[in-house]
């Protein structure tokens, strides 16, 4: 039996907007278990990016406690959230976000370029995490190079390098076409359940959010059903 | 090790807008080019008029009169300057130019005795075996370094100007630049051809025993003839080129705040290139930032940019001055006064270390602007 990797206890985000006040998610609780891959559906506004932001430790919570590996991420400052993401999460765009300077090879290497470690080490790592993602044969090529789902695969490999038990994704498959999409989710599922990494998606797509082990409905920054399985 | 890393991924960048990169390149070597010309004119400026510790040298010059054709003083004032106390040798000197005015290419003869040759440079370095050929002949001439590089002339060759024609005897080198851009000739050659007649010369070149006493020398001269049909004002050498090309100093002395427009231009050319840059890349910032990067990672990578734009334009807008002005033999000419234009060592050094403190600079405020706003604001701006 997997260990719970993040625990939700109660959390909310509260924004003004003029004189508004928006809460994208409110007293939300939630548990996400290691190696398991869960998607985000509900309509726009929902609070689906908030919440996978916020799982990602790229927003904070106003209000709530979040525990990732036990540790309360909620409370980190910036430069502390900035090294906790470093570690443990990488994020995958809709629009891929490649940088188009750079070979698909160049673009996995990236997120290591800060971490201490030898071109060697780099080297493997980089040329693993292409194969694992499947587009170890376009390492040289340039994102304007590569159809969309190539770009993806890069953008997967590029989340793994670092070897994340996080991997969160908005909307991974939203701008491919179907076959694509199919083998990017499969993708995805086959890193939980090889690799056991933890991939949360957020999707509007019910064909996508079937791949997944565990469908969440947001509404109104509410969790409509604690677990409900779409699929099954 | 990050530091490396990412100073090539800013390189890369670079070469991701290369046209915008090398419009921004060829500005800063512009601005560094036309920077490093103005410091050597300063340089030279400096050269040619800041007194020295130990400089011990008058010049003797009719009163109130700038131009050599207008100075006619009778040669025979040397026996009774050399009588004045303090004074250690008197030189008179004829000095004809070609143009009185101020001139990129004046071409200056300098008479003097045969047998004052020592006196004349006494204090510097000179090869006096050059002399020596020198005597041998009436209309010989020994030409300054860069005045001979300039028109391309070489021992033995003749040449003709401002109605005399001479022969090149020798190429002197000298650390003065009065020396650099002068004809050295025979006073009394000098005085037959330029039909000004025997007995009459320009000035009078005086040296005196110790430094302290150039002041009181200088009075006691301008005494001596103040009441003489024609009146002296003595001054140290040096002054008395600071006065006389007074014009073309403070000619000189405006392209200073060329040279800082210039410096300032480079500044805002980079900054701009960088800023552009930087906004067009709100989204990889953030993504990169996502993904684990920290403030003083992306703080780095746009200040490299602008380093790396700033010292490759700036380099080479050092390196070309460096050859144009190194190779051009520049001087300006005033009243037969040169300023020669020497690039110093001391200038491509202080011009490295600003092209580098520029760049740095103008890299400040785009490396601020890439890392403000929130990132999920950042994220979502596509």
């Amino acid at each position: 039996m997997n260990k719970t990797l993040i625990s939700c206890q109660g959390i909310s985000k509260v924004y003004l907007k003029g004189k508004q006040e928006i809460i994208p998610l409110n007293e939300l609780d939630l548990e996400i278990i290691q190696g398991e891959f869960l998607a985000l559906m509900g309509p726009s506004g929902s609070g689906k990016t908030t919440l996978l932001n916020i799982l990602a430790g790229i927003d904070s919570p106003s209000k709530g406690k979040l525990y990732f590996n036990d540790q309360d991420i909620s409370q980190l400052k910036r430069r502390q959230l900035t090294s906790f993401r470093a570690k443990n999460m990488a994020y995958i765009f809709q629009l891929y976000h490649l940088i188009p300077v750079l070979t698909a090879y160049e673009n996995v290497e990236l997120p290591l370029l800060t971490h201490r470690m030898s071109s060697k080490e780099r080297h493997k790592r980089v040329c693993k995490a292409l194969e694992l993602a499947k587009i170890a044969d376009r390492a040289d090529h340039y994102p304007k190079q590569l159809s969309g789902g190539q770009e993806q695969r890069v953008a997967i490999a590029r989340a793994l390098v670092t070897d994340p038990p996080l991997i969160v994704a908005d909307e991974p498959t939203g701008d491919l076409d179907q076959e694509s999409a199919q083998a990017i989710l499969t993708l995805l599922k086959s890193l939980c359940t090889d690799l056991n990494k933890t991939v949360v998606m957020v999707t509007h797509d019910p064909k996508a959010a079937a791949y997944a082990d565990r469908t969440l409905f947001l509404e109104k920054g509410v969790l409509i059903t604690g677990d409900y399985n779409v699929v099954h | 090790m990050w530091f490396i890393n990412l100073s090539l991924l800013s390189f890369k960048q670079i070469r991701r807008h290369w046209l915008r990169s090398l419009l921004t390149i060829a500005g800063a070597a512009c601005g560094m080019f036309l920077f490093m010309t103005v410091e050597t004119f300063q340089d030279g400026l400096k050269n040619a008029t800041e007194m020295q510790a130990g400089d011990d040298t008058l010049v003797v010059y009719r009163d109130k009169r700038f131009c050599p054709f207008t100075s006619r003083l009778p040669e025979d004032y040397s026996n009774k300057i050399a009588q004045i106390n303090g004074v250690k040798s008197v030189v008179p000197v004829q000095v004809i130019v070609n143009n009185c005015g101020t001139s990129l290419d004046t071409i200056t003869f300098r008479g003097f005795p045969e047998g004052e040759f020592h006196n004349y440079f006494a204090g510097k370095e000179i090869d006096s075996t050059l002399f020596d050929s020198w005597k041998l002949a009436s209309d010989s001439a020994i030409l300054g370094k860069e005045f001979a590089q300039r028109r391309g002339l070489k021992a033995g060759d003749r040449f003709d100007a401002a109605g005399i024609t001479v022969r090149v005897s020798g190429i002197m080198e000298s650390d003065d630049p009065q020396d650099q851009n002068t004809a050295f000739v025979h006073l009394d050659f000098l005085q037959k051809s330029s039909k000004r007649g025997l007995g009459e010369v320009t000035q009078f070149n005086v040296k005196v025993n110790d430094h302290t006493l150039l002041d009181q020398v200088a009075k006691e001269i301008d005494n001596t003839f103040r009441y003489d049909r024609e009146p002296t004002h003595t001054r140290p050498e040096k002054a008395f080129i600071a006065n006389t090309a007074k014009d073309m100093i403070e000619l000189i002395s405006f392209t200073r705040w060329l040279g800082l427009a210039a410096v300032l231009a480079v500044s805002f050319l980079i900054t701009n290139t960088v800023i552009i840059a930087v906004r067009g890349r709100v989204i990889e910032n953030a993504v990169m930032q996502a993904m684990g990067f920290q403030m003083e990672h992306l703080t780095w990578m746009t200040l490299a940019e602008g380093l790396f734009m700033g010292i490759i334009g700036g380099f080479t807008g050092i390196a070309s001055a460096y050859l144009f002005l190194s190779t051009g033999n520049f001087a300006i000419s005033a009243e037969g006064l040169s300023i020669v234009f020497n690039i110093q060592l001391e200038t491509v050094l202080k011009a490295s270390i600003l092209a580098m403190i520029i760049s740095f600079v103008a890299g400040i405020y785009p490396a601020f602007h890439s890392i403000q706003g929130n990132l999920v604001n950042r994220l979502r701006s596509h």
